[in-house]
C-alpha cells in the first residue's frame, strides 16, 4: 500500500519504477494494492503535516496485523530539506511506528527493492510472535500489582482508552490525562490488579473500597488480547478480593455498547444516568454481592 | 356443488355485512372470520376433489339469468353515468356498446340457449381457489391494519370509507371465485366485468385527481377486453350454438379459432400485456393491499387464466405463436424498464407485467411442458409477489416513502420486515427457489418446441437478476446506527406476511408434492402425458435448500473474532467512520446510490418501443384470424 | 461410487490446479509484460498468508456471505463435475456469486458497492450467453445431462461455433480480465480500488481466492464441454483458450460498462442466437 505524503513525486515514481519491467519487485511475491485492507507494507513517501497526519493513521489502522511501516525517501524518514518548515511535523515516526527506513533522495528502486526485502523478513518475525501470543494466550496470569508496574500500566491506559475516546471524540478524557505521579499516588489508596503474559502486563483493573461498596474502574486490555476473556478474568478475581463488599459499582460510556453487554452479562445492572460534559453520558451500573 | 356456490355467495353476504358495520374493532374480527372461513373452504375443496377428475354441475335455478342481466344493466347505467359525468366519453361509449350488445342478445337468444353445465371444478380451478381463498384472505386480514395506519397517518383528509373498502374486497374475492368457477361463458363475462368494476372503484379509492385518472385509464382498457370477451361468446353462439368454456376449447380444437383468440385479447388486456399495460402501473396509486390483491395476486391472474384455458387450443397454431411473442417481448421490455425504477411498487408492477408475460407465453406454446411451466409460476408468483407488495407497504407506512434509494439499512431499523422482503426477492430469481423452478421449466418447454422464443426468456431473466440483486443489497447495506422502526407494527399486519414468508420457503420445499398432487394430474388430464422433475434434480435442489438456510443459523456466532474497522475511504475517515474529509477541510457524508441507467433502460424510451412491437403483433393476430 | 470420487477429486485437486493456473496467468502475464515475474505458486504462498492475517470487518455479518460463496462454487463445481444438468449448474453458479456480490453490498463501502453494482451488470451481460450454450448443447444431443453431453460422438465445437467464439468473448468477463475487469479486478485499483473485495481480509479474503480458484476451473470445465469428445485434445485446447485469455488481457484496455454490456448482448444476439437459429433450421 503505497501514500504519497508531502513527496514532491520522486520517490514516488522511483517506487513505480521498481513495480516496471527493469526492476520488478513482483518477482519478491509483492504486489501494489491500493487498499490498505489487502496490505502487508506500508510504504510512505513524503513528510508528515497535518493534514496528512489523521490520514494515514486512518490507513494504518485499516491495515490488518502483521503489517510493517516502510518509510521511502529521506523526506519519509527524517523531513528532509523541508524539516525545518513550518508545516512540516517530520518524518513517518512522527505518527507511526516505523519498521524500516529507506533514505535517498530520491530512493533507488534497488534501496526499495532492498528495503522491501528487510521489510518481508520483519513481517515473519512479527508473523511468527503474533502466532505465538496466540498461542501463548491460555497462559496468561493474573496477580496483584504493584507500585513497579505503574509506568507500563499507564502506557497500556493510553493505549486501550484511545479506542473510547475515538467514539466520543474526546481525547481531553481523564484516563488519557492521567499522569505517572497521579497514577503512583492511587497506588496508595486504590487496589491494582495485572494481567500479566511472558513477562508484559496486557491488562489491569483496579477496585476501591468506600463504605460497603466496592468501586471498579480503569478495566483496561491490550488491543491485541481483547475478547478472550482476559477482562472478565480480571473482574472475577477482582470481586473475588473484595469478596466482603455488599454491593459493587462501574461505570462506563453511554456509547460503549459492549462495555454496557460485557457488564451486564456478568450480571451487573444499570441504575444511572449522569452527563459528564457535551461529548459523554457516563452510564453506571451496580452488582449486589450475592450475584457473584 | 353446494361448496362452489358457498365460496361464491358467502364473500358476497359477508361484503354486504361489512358495508353495515360501523365499529372498527367488529369489522375486523368480522373480517378475520371471514378469512379464516374462505380459507377453510377453499382447502376443503382441494381436499374433498383431491383424487377426483373434473366435475361439472348443472344448476337449475330460476330467473338467474334475467338477475344477472339485470344487475348488469345496474352496473351498466352507472358506468355510462360515470363516464360521461368525467367527460371520458370513450369508457361511455364502450359501455354502451357492450350494454346495447347484451341487450340485443339477452332479448333475441335467451331463451334458445341451452347451457349444459354452469359450473364445474378441476385441478386448475383448485389451484386458482388456494390461490384467492388462501392469499386473498391473507390480503383481507393485513388490509385492517394497514388501512387504520393509511387513514391516521396519511390521508387525515381523506374521507374513512374502510368499510366500503372491504365491501369491495370481498364482492371481489366472490367475483374471482365465480370467474373460476363458471363454465357458462355469460356467467364468466358477468363476473370478470364485476372484477373490472372493483378494480375501478378500488383504484380511485382516495380520491385524488392522480387516482381518478389512473381509475378511469384502467376502467377503459378493461372495458376494451370486457367488449371483445362480449363479441367473442356471440361469435361463439352465432356460429357454433354454445356459451360454455369446454365447449368452447373442444370446438377450438377442431378450429373455431376467432373467439378463442377474442377471448385470449380479454386476457391479455386484463393482465396488462403490452400494449395494453398503462393502466396496471397507473393502479400502484392504489392503497398497498389492492396492488397486492388485485394487481399482483388475483384479477390478473384471472387473464392468464383464461387464456391457459385455451392453451391446448392455441397449440402449434400462428395465433398461439403470436400470442407467445406478445407475453415474450411483454417479458424482456418490462425486465428491461425495471431496472430504471426506483419507485418501489412501480418496479414490482413491472416485475408482475413481466412474470405475466412469461404465462402468456407459454400459454401460448400450449405443449403440456408449458403449461406444467405456466401453472408452477402462478403459483410461485402468486405467493411471492402478494409477499413482497406487503412488505412494501409496511415499510411504506414506516419510512414514508416509496424509494428504494431510502431503504438503506432496512435489516437493522426493521429486521423482521426485511427478512420477509428478502426471502420474497430471493424468491423471485434465485435457486433454487419457486420462480426459478418455474423459470427453468419454462425455459424446458421452449426449448423442444421453438428455442427462439427462449431469447426471450433468457435475456429478460438476466435483466431481473440485475434488478433483483440491487435492491436486496440496497437493504442490506447500513451507513448509520438505524433506529428500531418496528415498534408499535400491529400482529394483525405481522401474522399474514409470516404465513406468506413461511409459504414461500415451504412451497418451494414442497413442490415436488405440488406438482405431483396438483399440476400433473391437470396437465394429465388435458394432455395425455405430463412432465415431472427428474428424481436426482429434486434431491440436490433439496440440498441447495437446505444449504441457503443454513444462512441465517451462521449468525449465531455474530462475528466475534473480528475487529471492525471504518469503511475505506481513501484513509479520509473521520468520527463516525461514514464520514469523511472532503475538499477545503469541510465534512462529507458517505452516500451509496444504485445504478438505475435511465439513459438506457428509461420507461419512457423502452415503453414505446415495447408498445410499437406488440401493437404490430395484435395487427398480425387480427389478420390471422381474418384469413 | 465413480460420481463420489469425482467429486471428491475436484474438492481435493481443483484449488491446487486453479492456483497453478492463476500463478501461471501471473508469470505469463509478466513474461508478457517484459518482466520476470512471481514464482508460479505464488497465489498459493499468498493465500497461507492471509490465513494468517487479522480479519478487519466493515459490518460483522460481512465474512458470512463469502463462507456461502466459497461453499456454493464448491457445490456447484461438485455438481458439475459430477456429470448433472447443465442448467442447473448454471443456476447454482449464479446463487454462488450473488453471494459474493451481496457480500460487498453488506461491507456498505462506497467502493465495494460500486463494485457489486458492476459485477451485476457484468452478470447480466454474460448469463444469457451462458444459458444460450447450454442451450446449444441441448440441441445437439438432446439432453442437458453433461454425462449426455461429454458422451456425444462429435465435438459440440464443430456444431456450436457462433456459441464457442460467443462464450470465449464473455470468458474474460468471468475471469475478470481486460478488456472487460470492470468490477473487481486487480487492476482497476486506480479506480475502483478493490471493488466487491475491497472491505475483506485475512481468512475472508483468502476465501474468496480459493473460491476464485475453484471457480476457474469450473468455467474452464464448462469450456472443455465444447471439445470433450476426446479428453486430452479438449484440455489441451481449453489450456489454449485459457492462454487467449491472457493474451486478450495484456492487449486490450478496459472498457466502460456501456459498452461491455452493449457488445455482449449483441455478440450474443449475432453469434449465439444465430448459431441456434442455424441449428434449428438444420435440425428440422
Amino acid at each position: 500500500m503505497h501514500y504519497d505524503g508531502t513527496s514532491c513525486n520522486g520517490c514516488d515514481i522511483e517506487v513505480l519504477a521498481s513495480l516496471a519491467p527493469r526492476y520488478d519487485v513482483e518477482r519478491l511475491g509483492v504486489i501494489n494494492t491500493g487498499n490498505p485492507k489487502h496490505a502487508d507494507i506500508f510504504l510512505i513517501t513524503g513528510s508528515m503535516n497535518d493534514q496528512n497526519r489523521e490520514v494515514v493513521q486512518n490507513i494504518y489502522e485499516q491495515m490488518p496485523d502483521p503489517k510493517v511501516v516502510m518509510a521511502i525517501g529521506i523526506c519519509a524518514t527524517s523531513g528532509g530539506i523541508f524539516s525545518e518548515c513550518y508545516n512540516v511535523l517530520g518524518g513517518v515516526n512522527k505518527v507511526l511506528p516505523v519498521d524500516i527506513y529507506v533514505p535517498g533522495c530520491a530512493a533507488r528502486p534497488e534501496s526499495i527493492i532492498d528495503g522491501v526485502v528487510k521489510a518481508l523478513k520483519i513481517l515473519e518475525d512479527k508473523k511468527h510472535k503474533l502466532i505465538e501470543m496466540k498461542l501463548g494466550r491460555e497462559a496468561f496470569v493474573i496477580e496483584p500489582a504493584t507500585i513497579e508496574d505503574a509506568a507500563e500500566i499507564l502506557a497500556l491506559q493510553k493505549l486501550a482508552y484511545q479506542s473510547e475516546a475515538e467514539l466520543y471524540n474526546d481525547f481531553a478524557f481523564p484516563p488519557l490525562m492521567q499522569t505517572l505521579p497521579e497514577l503512583k499516588e492511587d497506588f496508595k489508596t486504590v487496589t491494582f490488579f495485572k494481567a500479566v503474559i511472558n513477562g508484559v502486563i496486557i491488562g489491569s483493573v483496579r477496585g476501591r473500597m468506600k463504605d460497603d461498596t466496592c468501586y471498579v474502574y480503569r478495566r483496561i486490555v491490550h488491543p491485541m488480547y481483547q475478547n478472550l476473556g482476559i477482562g472478565k478474568k480480571l473482574m472475577n478475581d477482582i470481586e473475588f478480593h473484595f469478596g466482603f463488599a455488599s454491593r459493587f459499582e462501574v461505570f462506563t460510556g453511554h456509547k460503549s455498547k459492549r462495555n454496557i453487554n460485557f457488564y451486564e452479562r456478568l450480571g451487573y445492572k444499570m441504575f444511572k444516568c449522569e452527563k459528564v460534559n457535551d461529548k459523554r453520558h457516563r452510564v453506571y451500573l451496580e452488582k449486589s454481592a450475592d450475584r457473584i | 356443488m353446494y361448496l362452489l356456490s358457498f365460496l361464491i355467495l358467502f364473500p358476497l353476504v359477508t361484503a354486504f355485512i361489512l358495508l353495515f358495520l360501523k365499529n372498527d374493532k367488529v369489522r375486523a374480527i368480522a373480517i378475520t372470520s371471514a378469512a379464516v372461513i374462505l380459507s377453510a373452504g377453499s382447502i376443503a375443496l382441494l381436499i374433498i376433489n383431491f383424487h377426483r377428475e373434473a366435475q361439472y354441475f348443472s344448476l337449475e335455478v330460476p330467473y338467474i339469468d334475467k338477475a344477472i342481466f339485470f344487475i348488469e344493466t345496474l352496473l351498466a347505467g352507472y358506468i355510462f353515468y360515470m363516464g360521461w359525468k368525467y367527460k371520458k366519453y370513450i369508457i361511455s361509449g364502450l359501455i354502451l356498446a357492450q350494454f346495447l350488445i347484451t341487450a340485443v342478445f339477452e332479448t333475441r337468444y335467451r331463451h334458445n340457449i341451452m347451457v349444459d353445465h354452469v359450473l364445474f371444478v378441476d385441478k386448475f380451478s383448485i389451484i386458482m381457489t388456494l390461490i384467492i381463498g388462501v392469499i386473498g384472505s391473507l390480503i383481507c386480514v393485513y388490509a385492517i391494519g394497514y388501512m387504520k395506519d393509511y387513514h391516521s397517518q396519511h390521508n387525515k383528509a381523506l374521507k374513512d370509507n374502510r368499510r366500503f373498502f372491504s365491501f369491495l374486497m370481498f364482492v371481489f374475492l366472490s367475483a374471482m371465485f365465480g370467474i373460476v368457477f363458471s363454465n357458462n361463458l355469460l356467467w364468466l363475462y358477468f363476473f370478470w366485468e364485476i372484477t373490472t368494476l372493483s378494480s375501478f372503484l378500488l383504484i380511485g379509492y382516495n380520491k385524488t385527481q392522480e387516482a381518478s385518472n389512473n381509475a378511469f385509464k384502467a376502467l377503459e382498457f378493461n372495458l376494451l377486453g370486457g367488449l371483445a370477451f362480449l363479441i367473442g361468446i356471440i361469435y361463439l353462439y352465432r356460429f357454433y350454438g354454445v356459451v360454455e368454456l369446454d365447449k368452447a376449447v373442444y370446438l377450438g380444437k377442431l378450429g373455431a379459432l376467432v373467439p378463442v383468440a377474442l377471448i385470449s385479447f380479454a386476457g391479455l388486456t386484463k393482465s396488462a400485456q403490452m400494449p395494453f399495460s398503462s393502466w396496471l402501473l397507473g393502479a400502484m396509486v392504489a392503497p398497498t393491499p389492492v396492488s397486492a390483491l388485485l394487481h399482483s395476486s388475483t384479477m390478473v391472474k384471472a387473464g392468464v387464466y383464461v387464456i391457459l384455458r385455451f392453451a391446448s387450443v392455441l397449440q402449434g397454431s400462428m395465433l398461439g405463436f403470436i400470442i407467445a411473442l406478445i407475453g415474450g417481448s411483454t417479458f424482456l421490455i418490462t425486465s428491461l424498464i425495471a431496472i430504471s425504477q426506483n419507485d418501489a411498487k412501480k418496479a414490482l408492477a413491472y416485475s408482475t407485467i413481466a412474470n405475466l408475460g412469461l404465462i402468456v407465453l407459454c400459454a401460448g406454446v400450449g405443449t403440456y411442458e408449458a403449461m406444467w411451466a405456466a401453472m408452477l409460476l402462478i403459483i410461485f408468483h402468486a405467493v411471492t409477489k402478494c409477499l413482497l407488495f406487503l412488505c412494501v407497504g409496511a415499510i411504506e407506512h414506516r419510512i414514508h416513502s416509496r424509494d428504494i434509494e431510502d431503504m438503506s439499512g432496512l435489516i437493522i431499523s426493521m429486521p423482521k420486515i426485511s427478512i420477509m422482503m428478502q426471502i420474497g426477492m430471493v424468491g423471485m430469481f434465485l435457486a433454487p427457489f419457486g420462480m426459478l423452478i418455474s423459470k427453468w421449466a419454462v425455459l424446458k418447454a421452449l426449448v423442444d418446441f421453438n428455442p427462439l422464443l427462449a431469447v426471450f426468456v433468457i435475456f429478460g431473466s438476466s435483466a431481473t437478476l440485475f434488478f433483483w440483486v440491487k435492491w436486496l443489497g440496497k437493504i442490506i447495506t447500513v451507513v448509520n446506527t438505524e433506529q428500531d422502526l418496528e415498534e408499535g407494527m400491529s400482529k394483525i399486519e405481522t401474522i399474514p406476511l409470516f404465513i406468506l414468508a413461511f409459504l414461500t420457503v415451504g412451497l418451494c420445499g414442497l413442490f415436488p408434492f405440488v406438482s405431483t398432487a396438483l399440476i400433473q394430474p391437470y396437465v394429465m388430464e388435458i394432455y395425455g402425458t405430463t412432465l415431472t422433475m427428474s428424481q436426482g434434480n429434486i434431491v440436490i435442489m433439496s440440498i441447495m435448500l437446505a444449504m441457503v438456510m443454513l444462512f441465517p443459523l451462521s449468525f449465531i456466532n455474530y462475528g466475534k473474532r473480528v475487529k471492525v474497522v471504518d469503511a475505506y475511504l481513501g484513509g479520509a475517515n473521520i468520527e463516525t467512520g461514514t464520514r469523511f474529509r472532503g475538499a477545503s477541510g469541510s465534512i462529507k457524508n458517505m452516500a451509496m446510490k444504485n445504478y438505475y441507467m435511465e439513459k438506457y433502460f428509461g420507461e419512457k424510451k423502452l415503453y414505446r418501443f415495447g408498445i410499437l412491437f406488440c401493437f404490430i403483433f395484435m395487427v398480425f393476430m387480427f389478420m390471422v384470424l381474418v384469413k | 461410487m465413480k460420481i463420489f470420487l469425482m467429486i471428491i477429486a475436484y474438492i481435493i485437486f481443483a484449488p491446487i490446479l486453479g492456483a497453478v493456473l492463476s500463478g501461471l496467468d501471473r508469470r505469463v502475464t509478466a513474461r508478457m509484460q517484459g518482466r520476470v515475474g512471481p514464482p508460479i505458486l505464488q497465489p498459493l504462498y499468498d493465500v497461507l498468508k492471509l490465513m494468517q492475517k487479522d480479519s478487519l470487518v466493515v459490518r460483522r455479518s460481512q465474512n458470512f456471505y463469502i463462507a456461502f460463496f466459497l461453499m456454493f462454487i464448491i457445490f456447484t463445481g461438485a455438481l458439475f463435475f459430477s456429470g448433472k444438468d447443465l442448467l442447473l449448474v448454471i443456476f447454482a453458479l449464479t446463487l454462488a456469486e450473488i453471494f459474493f456480490v451481496l457480500g460487498g453490498y453488506k461491507a456498505s463501502s462506497p467502493y465495494s458497492i460500486i463494485g457489486s453494482q458492476r459485477a451485476m451488470i457484468q452478470m447480466m451481460a454474460y448469463e444469457p450467453i451462458v444459458i444460450l450454450a447450454a442451450v446449444g448443447m441441448y440441441m445437439v444431443t438432446k439432453s442437458f445431462y453433461i454425462t449426455d453431453i461429454i458422451s456425444y460422438n462429435k465435438p459440440l465445437c464443430y456444431y456450436l461455433p457462433g456459441l464457442l467464439f460467443a462464450f470465449i468473448y464473455i470468458l474474460t468477463m468471468k475471469f475478470s480480465k481486460s478488456p472487460f475487469d470492470l468490477a473487481y479486478s486487480h487492476h482497476a485499483h486506480q479506480e475502483l480500488v478493490k471493488g466487491m473485495t475491497t472491505e475483506f481480509s485475512g481468512r475472508s479474503l483468502a476465501m474468496i481466492e480459493v473460491a476464485h480458484w475453484y471457480e476457474n476451473i469450473l468455467l474452464l470445465g464448462f469450456v472443455w464441454l465444447f471439445f470433450a469428445n476426446n479428453i486430452l485434445i479438449g484440455v489441451a485446447l481449453t489450456l489454449l483458450v485459457y492462454f487467449f485469455t491472457i493474451l486478450v488481457d495484456n492487449t486490450f484496455a478496459r472498457v466502460k460498462w456501456e459498452m461491455a454490456l452493449l457488445s455482449t448482448w449483441i455478440v450474443g444476439l449475432v453469434f449465439g442466437v444465430g448459431n441456434i437459429i442455424v441449428l434449428f433450421f438444420v435440425k428440422r
